[in-house]
């Protein structure tokens, strides 16, 4: 039975979340899939052919380790960038979308405030991150063994997928704030998606040019796997940063929503 | 008693738009309250401030006692709402819809929702998104019913209802003012207000231009008349009557028009032998436009 604004989310979404899960796993498996054929020397010898600006420039540094490898591709792009997506379009969505398309207004005409209504469903969409994310580790997991990356260990594979939920509540977190605040979800796409292509520049190509290295560092990309946490664990320092700028674009959100008035 | 409803001077501006310019409104316990304009003339934005969907740009506004800014969620509590273009997510059911929004307020027995639903005849299992437009304003008012509010705001409630419907509509509302609660219902028509209410207000450019009570306006209201003789009469023969104006004779066949109460007319008429007489239902759009608004425009034809 659904009782709260939190559960209605859930449910409301349950077609669009299971979508999600199959895609992140199927990306992320499939590319892990691939690890054996990096693990072969040839390869090794071939990218040593490579200009090691171009290869830091797509993080292919630590290609021929199982660590290098998934955390270029698997966590470093492909499903990095399906759960930015996925946090941007969810988040757009949790009061702009709802707002735009007219539906909004009945919810708030009930006995609930703005910032429960609010609250409530960045709830919701943490729960489906974590839940996205928890799946993704398990079937990584199962996966460790056939396919030859079970040196990584449970630990460590798991401290990577904190940081890739982490990642992905930074992005749905800054969606949901310009969303709440303006009530527009073009805005709340644009803002965020244009976040995620800079910090993605910022993590490879930016640092290559003279007097830019310092964007490195103010990188999501770089807070979620800039640390190898497939190799070294957690990084509290960039776990904070992603989690902190969350709560803060939620609270400022939530604020804006409260103060404004709601579009027709 | 302390009023429902109480603006003074409420004002609200878009940008350069004026939405609102100053409306002061009383709505009081146990009556049903029409507030008619035509689109554009600031029903729902008032309807909105009633429920903190936006706030006003200036003056007051008190429902139930209770500062909607402040004290919106008790307010809304108390209150049913039925918005003027009732949109929702259609891959649900009505009962599905009907249940969590029930939860919302703290639960609504499940025998209430469905009866409502047979009264109105509405399908609660199917997606509502299936439903025809009339369907799917049949759950926007069993939500606005369904927990039995001390006050119902509906915007437009009988838009797009097919006549068996607006009666039970009507119906309906009148249960709620028996029962010593509040209805208050916005319309672009009197046809559909008038039925209802005990008190019309009329929304114009902003600002409430008169409230009258449904009766007075009826009482005032100009009918059309028209009379079969037993013989012809002269044309000058009802000239003079009070509140009988452009006559028209054809021989035994008299027309005219008739201002308030019939008794003068009918007391000239039983002079002569009446074969049949009729009298048009009063337009009170029609009245209350001339009256207050000083012209026709926006009255129907």
């Amino acid at each position: 039975m659904i009782r709260t604004v939190y559960a209605k989310w859930l449910r409301d979404n349950r077609r669009s979340l299971i979508g999600w899960t199959v895609a992140v796993v199927l990306v992320g498996g499939g590319y892990a899939a691939f690890w054996p054929t990096f693990e072969d020397p040839e390869i090794a010898a071939l990218l040593d052919n490579y200009p090691s600006a171009l290869l830091e420039a797509i993080n292919y540094t630590n290609i021929t380790t199982p660590e290098g490898y998934l955390g270029a591709t698997v966590y470093g792009l492909v499903d990095a960038v399906l759960l930015a997506v996925f946090g941007i379009s969810a988040g757009a969505r949790l009061i702009a979308g709802d707002e735009e398309a007219g539906t909004l207004d009945l919810t708030l005409s009930h006995p609930v405030s703005r910032p429960s209504v609010a609250l409530q469903r960045v709830a919701a969409l943490t729960t489906a991150v974590v839940g996205i994310v928890t799946v993704f580790w398990l079937v990584m997991l199962a996966l460790s063994g056939p396919v030859r990356f079970s040196s990584i260990g449970a630990g460590n594979l798991a401290a990577m997928h904190v940081h890739l939920a982490a990642f992905a509540l930074f992005f749905g977190s800054l969606s949901y704030a310009v969303g709440a605040a303006t009530g527009r979800r073009a805005w709340a796409l644009g803002v965020a998606a244009g976040v995620a292509v800079l910090a993605y520049a910022a993590s490879g190509i930016l640092p290559q040019v003279d007097g830019l290295e310092w964007t490195r560092d103010w990188s999501a990309f770089t807070w979620l796997s800039g640390s190898a946490p497939l190799a070294n664990g957690l990084d509290p320092g960039h776990l904070g940063l992603m989690l902190g700028l969350s709560a803060l674009f939620v609270a400022v959100g939530t604020l804006g929503f409260r103060r404004r008035d709601l579009a027709v | 008693m302390e009023p429902v409803i109480a603006a003074e001077a409420l004002e609200k501006t878009y940008g350069r738009t004026r939405a609102l310019a100053g409306l002061d409104l009383e709505v009081r316990p146990g009556e049903v309250f029409g507030f008619l304009g035509v689109n554009g003339a600031g029903k729902t934005t008032t309807i909105r401030i009633l429920l903190d969907l936006i706030r006003p740009s200036a003056g007051s506004v008190r429902v139930l006692g209770l500062d909607p800014r402040r004290d919106g969620v008790e307010l809304r509590r108390r209150l049913g709402y039925l918005e003027g273009d009732f949109v929702v997510d259609g891959r649900q059911s009505g009962h599905e819809l009907l249940t969590y929004l029930g939860h919302l307020r703290g639960g609504v027995p499940a025998a209430r929702i469905s009866g409502l639903a047979d009264r109105l005849r509405l399908d609660l299992g199917r997606p509502i998104g299936t439903l025809s437009k009339g369907n799917r304003q049949k759950v926007g008012l069993v939500q606005a019913f369904m927990h039995d509010p001390e006050l119902l705001v509906l915007d437009e409630p009988t838009a797009g209802l097919d006549p068996f419907l607006q009666q039970e509509f009507t119906a309906m509302a009148r249960e709620v003012v028996a029962e010593g609660r509040t209805v208050f219902m916005s319309s672009h028509v009197m046809s559909e207000v008038e039925k209802t209410s005990d008190r019309v207000g009329l929304l114009r450019e902003g600002v409430l231009a008169s409230v009258d009570t449904v009766e007075s306006l009826r009482a005032s209201a100009t009918r059309r008349v028209e009379v079969v003789l037993g013989a012809a009469v002269p044309a000058d023969a009802f000239t003079g009557v009070p509140g009988v104006s452009d006559v028209h004779v054809d021989g035994p066949l008299v027309r005219c028009r008739l201002d308030g109460p019939a008794d003068a007319l009918v007391k000239a008429l039983a002079a002569h032998e009446v074969l049949s007489l009729t009298s048009e239902e009063p337009d009170l759009e029609e009245v209350f436009f001339d009256r207050y608004a000083g012209g026709r425009e926006g009255a129907s034809p």
